[in-house]
C-alpha cells in the first residue's frame, strides 16, 4: 500500500497546521492588542487596571485588550524595548513621561499626529484637552508622541497637629524657603544632641533624588535641563548650586533634616509615624497619607526662594514603533477611550495621581469628590506654575550622575559645588555621542 | 591459553594503520550513537539557551554604535577597554571582592557553628535546624522587602531598638559608608542556613570509630576538632567557599530592591553594574564586554576550584 493510513492521518494533520498558519484566526474574531502597564506607587493599581480594561472590552466587542502588569516605570521601559527588539511590541505602554524623548531618540515610538488627523481634530484641539504643563513631555519637535495618563507634582506635606503644637497655623503654610527653614527649627525636637523627631524630610534615591532636584532648582529660579533639546543639563549653575547648599544646610547647619540619603517609603514612614513634622513628597502619595495618617495634616505648595515652579512627574499612553494598522488603530481608541474626562477622573480618585484631562473636574462624580477632599485641589492648583519634567538623550544615566554626587553632598562627603561640577562633567560625557548628532554636527 | 587468540592476531596487522584509526572511529561512534542520541535534547537546550547566548554575548561585546543614529559597527577589543577604565566598573569590582570575602567568611564560619552545635538529631535541635534554614526559604526579593522595613532610619525596627543605645541613628541604606555593610548581613543571615546543611552532611562521613580513639586517648573537643572534625570536613568546605564566591557574583536581589546601587554606587556590584549598562545606558556593547570579563573570572575560578579538588581526591 503506497499511502498507509498512519501516513494519510500525518498529511492531515500537516494540512490542517499550515492552514492555520496561513489564516490566523484573528481574521474573523476582534483584534487583540496589549497594553503594559506598571504600578509605581503603593496601592491596589493593578486591580482597578482590571476594572478599566474590561469595561472597556465590553464597550468595544471589535478589540480585545489584555492588560499586562510590567513592574515599576523602569522595568516597564525595559520589558517594552525588550518586546521591540522581539519584534512583538505592545499595542500600547503606560510609560514614564520622561522616558518619551529618550524612546523617540531610539526611533522606539510611533509618531501620533497621523493617528490624531485622522479622526479630524486638530494637533492644538487634541492637546488643549489636557493642563499645559503637561504638553511639555508629551510634544517632541512639535509632533505628538504621548497622551498624559496620570500626573503628580511635588508637594509639601506638614503635621498640622504638630505644627500647632510648636505654636504655628498650619493654615498658613510656610511659602518660602526662609519661612520653612524657620518652621523646621521650630518642629524639630532634641534630646540633648539627639533628634527624636526631624522638621523636615526630602526624599533622595535614584530617580527620586533628580526629580526633587529639579523642584527645589525650579524653585531658586532655575532649569534643570533645555526643554528644547536633549543634550544640555543645567547642573553647574548657581540656581542649582543654592538648591543643594540649601539642603545641605537643613542637614550640617541647622540639623533639621536626617542626614544621608533616605528613599521615599521611608519619608513616608516616617511622617506616617509623626518621626518628620513636614516632607515633600509627590501628590501619587497622597491617598496613602489620607488613609494612614492619624493626625491632622496640610499640603502646600513647594515653598520658593526666588520664583513659585515645580516639575511635573506620571505617566503618558504611548504607541510603540513598529506595529500593524489593524493594531495602531485599535490602540488609538483605547487611548482615546482611557484618557477620556469620565475614565480620567475615575482614574484619579482610585490612585490619587491628578487626572491631566481639564474636563475631568467638571465631571460631577469629580466634583464631589473635591469638595470632600479638598487637599486633592492643591495638586491641581499647583499647575498653574508647574513646567515638564528633565528628559534628555540617556534620561536615567544623565539623572544618576547628578544624583550620584548629591547623595555624597547629603553623606557630608562633598561640597556642593565640587559635587557639582563633577556631575556636570559626567553628565556632558554622556550627551557627548548624541551632541556630536545634532548641536555640533555643522555644515 | 585458548585457542582463538593466535588466529585473530594476523588480522588485526593486516589492515593498514589509517584504515585501522578510521574504522575504530567508526566502531567508536557506532558504540557511542546511543548515548549521542540519548544527549540530543539536552544538547538542543544548552546549545539554546547556554551556549547560543554566550556566543550572541561574545559578538555583542565586539560592536558599539558611535552615535546614536548611527548603524553598529565592529570596534574590536574597545568596549572591553571602555569597560575596564570606567571607574564605576572598578568600584564595582572592588565592592564585590568586599562583598564577596565579607560575606563568605562569616557565612561559612557560623555555618560550622551551627553544624557542629546541632549536629546530633533530637526534637530541640531538629526545631532549631529549621529554624535556621528558614531563611534560605524565603526568596531574596521578598526578604529584601522586608528588610528594607527593618532598616528604615529612625522608625524601622533596627532603629527602634539599637537607637536607645546609639549617639547618633545610623541611615543603614541611605550612608555610603554603612550601605554595603548593611547589604552583606542580609546575604550572611540568608546563606548561614543554607551551607549549614552541607556541613551537616559532612559531618556524618567524620568516622565514628577515629572520635572514639581519639576520646579514649584523651584528646579534648577542641583537639579533636582542630585534628580530626576539621580535616575531614575539607572537601566540604572548598565546595562551601565555591558556592559562596559564585553566590556573591550571581546574587544581586537585595542591591535591586533595597539600595539600585547607591548611594553614589557604594552598594554597585558587578552584576548591577552590567544591568546598568544593558537597560539604563542601553549600552549593550558594554554590558557584554563586563559580561564577558566576570564570566572568564568566574570561569577561572571554577576551574581552579576542580583542579584544587581533583588534586585532593587523586592525593587521598
Amino acid at each position: 500500500m503506497l499511502f498507509s493510513r498512519r501516513l494519510m492521518l500525518g498529511l492531515a494533520i500537516a494540512g490542517t497546521m499550515a492552514g492555520a498558519l496561513a489564516f490566523p484566526a484573528q481574521a474573523e474574531g476582534p483584534t487583540e492588542i496589549d497594553l503594559f502597564f506598571p504600578v509605581p506607587v503603593d496601592g491596589k493599581l493593578a486591580r482597578d487596571m482590571g476594572t478599566l480594561i474590561k469595561e472597556f472590552n465590553e464597550t468595544h466587542p471589535a478589540i480585545k485588550a489584555t492588560a499586562v502588569y510590567t513592574g515599576s516605570y523602569d522595568d516597564t521601559l525595559i520589558k517594552t524595548r525588550a518586546s521591540i527588539k522581539a519584534g512583538k511590541p505592545p499595542a500600547a505602554v503606560i510609560m514614564s513621561a520622561n522616558f518619551l524623548l529618550d524612546m523617540q531618540i531610539e526611533n522606539e515610538l510611533t509618531n501620533l499626529d497621523s493617528l490624531i488627523a485622522a479622526d479630524g481634530t486638530s494637533k492644538d484641539q487634541f492637546l488643549g484637552q489636557f493642563f499645559p504643563a503637561l504638553q511639555g513631555n508629551a510634544v517632541i519637535s512639535r509632533s505628538v508622541y504621548g497622551v498624559p495618563f496620570h500626573n503628580s507634582t511635588p508637594l509639601l506635606y506638614i503635621n498640622a497637629d504638630q505644627a500647632k503644637e510648636a505654636g504655628l497655623d498650619p493654615n498658613k503654610p510656610p511659602q518660602t524657603w526662609a519661612e520653612l527653614t524657620d518652621w523646621a527649627k521650630k518642629l524639630t525636637k532634641r534630646e540633648g544632641d539627639k533628634v527624636t523627631r526631624w522638621g523636615i524630610a526630602i526624599p533622595c534615591a535614584y530617580d527620586y533624588c533628580g526629580w526633587m532636584m529639579e523642584t527645589l532648582t525650579m524653585t531658586n529660579g532655575g532649569r534643570y535641563y533645555n526643554e528644547e533639546f536633549g543634550g544640555e543639563v543645567y547642573y553647574d549653575t548657581p540656581s542649582m548650586q543654592g538648591a543643594l547648599t540649601w539642603w545641605n544646610d537643613l542637614i550640617a547647619k541647622h540639623k533639621v533634616h536626617p542626614p544621608g540619603a533616605t528613599p521615599g517609603p521611608a519619608v513616608s514612614t516616617s511622617f506616617i509615624s509623626g518621626n518628620a513634622a513636614m516632607m515633600m513628597l509627590s501628590t501619587g502619595s497622597l491617598t496613602y497619607v489620607r488613609d494612614n495618617a492619624k493626625f491632622a495634616y496640610k499640603v502646600a505648595f513647594i515653598p520658593r526662594n526666588v520664583r513659585n515652579a515645580v516639575p511635573i512627574g506620571g505617566a503618558s499612553l504611548i504607541i510603540p514603533a513598529g506595529l500593524e494598522a489593524d493594531k495602531q488603530k485599535a490602540a488609538w481608541t483605547l487611548i482615546k477611550w482611557m484618557t477620556s474626562p469620565e475614565k480620567s477622573a475615575w482614574w484619579s480618585r482610585a490612585t490619587g495621581y491628578f487626572a491631566p484631562n481639564m474636563a475631568a473636574y467638571k465631571t460631577p462624580d469629580m466634583v464631589d469628590f473635591l469638595s470632600k477632599n479638598p487637599d486633592a485641589k492643591t495638586a491641581v492648583e499647583q499647575l498653574d506654575v508647574a513646567k515638564p519634567w528633565f528628559a534628555t538623550y540617556k534620561t536615567v544615566p544623565v539623572r544618576k550622575t547628578l544624583e550620584d554626587e548629591v547623595m555624597l553632598v547629603l553623606n557630608g562627603k562633598k561640597q556642593p559645588k565640587e559635587a557639582l561640577v563633577a556631575a556636570q562633567k559626567a553628565a556632558d560625557e554622556l550627551l557627548k555621542p548624541y551632541n556630536a548628532e545634532t548641536a555640533l554636527k555643522l555644515p | 591459553m585458548s585457542l582463538a587468540e593466535p588466529t585473530a592476531l594476523p588480522v588485526t596487522t593486516s589492515v593498514s594503520p589509517r584504515l585501522h584509526i578510521l574504522k575504530r572511529f567508526t566502531t567508536g561512534f557506532k558504540a557511542s550513537l546511543p548515548a549521542y542520541l540519548l544527549l540530543l535534547p539536552s544538547l538542543v537546550f544548552l546549545a539554546l539557551f547556554t551556549y547560543g547566548a554566550m556566543g550572541r554575548v561574545l559578538i555583542d561585546a565586539l560592536y558599539q554604535r558611535a552615535t546614536p543614529k548611527a548603524p553598529v559597527r565592529f570596534v574590536g577589543l574597545d568596549n572591553i577597554g571602555a569597560v575596564l577604565a570606567d571607574s564605576a566598573f572598578t568600584g564595582a569590582v572592588v565592592n564585590n571582592l568586599i562583598y564577596a570575602v565579607g560575606t563568605a567568611i562569616p557565612s561559612i564560619a557560623l555555618a560550622l557553628l551551627f553544624a557542629l552545635a546541632l549536629s546530633r538529631t533530637n526534637a530541640v535541635t531538629s526545631v532549631l535546624r529549621a529554624a535556621l534554614f528558614l531563611p534560605v526559604l524565603i526568596p531574596m526579593v521578598a526578604a529584601s522587602a522586608l528588610f528594607l522595613f527593618i532598616f528604615l532610619p529612625n522608625v524601622g525596627l533596627l532603629d527602634y531598638y539599637i537607637g536607645r543605645l546609639l549617639p547618633v541613628l545610623p541611615n543603614w541604606l541611605g550612608d555610603s559608608d554603612i550601605a554595603l555593610y548593611a547589604i552583606m548581613i542580609i546575604t550572611i543571615w540568608k546563606n548561614a542556613g543554607y551551607y549549614m546543611l552541607f556541613f551537616l552532611a559532612g559531618l556524618q562521613a567524620v568516622p565514628e570509630d577515629v572520635m572514639e580513639a581519639a576520646h579514649l586517648d584523651g584528646a579534648g573537643p577542641f583537639q579533636r576538632l582542630r585534628h580530626i572534625i576539621l580535616p575531614e570536613l575539607k572537601p566540604t568546605f572548598l565546595f562551601v567557599t565555591v558556592i559562596a564566591t559564585l553566590n556573591a557574583v550571581t546574587q544581586v536581589d537585595h542591591v535591586f530592591v533595597l539600595t539600585q546601587g547607591g548611594p553614589s554606587n557604594a552598594t554597585n556590584l558587578v552584576l548591577f553594574y552590567i544591568y546598568q549598562q544593558a537597560v539604563e545606558h542601553y549600552d549593550i556593547g558594554k554590558a557584554s564586554a563586563a559580561t564577558l570579563l566576570t564570566l572568564a573570572a568566574l570561569m577561572g575560578l571554577t576551574a581552579l576550584s576542580f583542579r584544587t579538588m581533583a588534586n585532593r581526591e587523586g592525593g587521598a
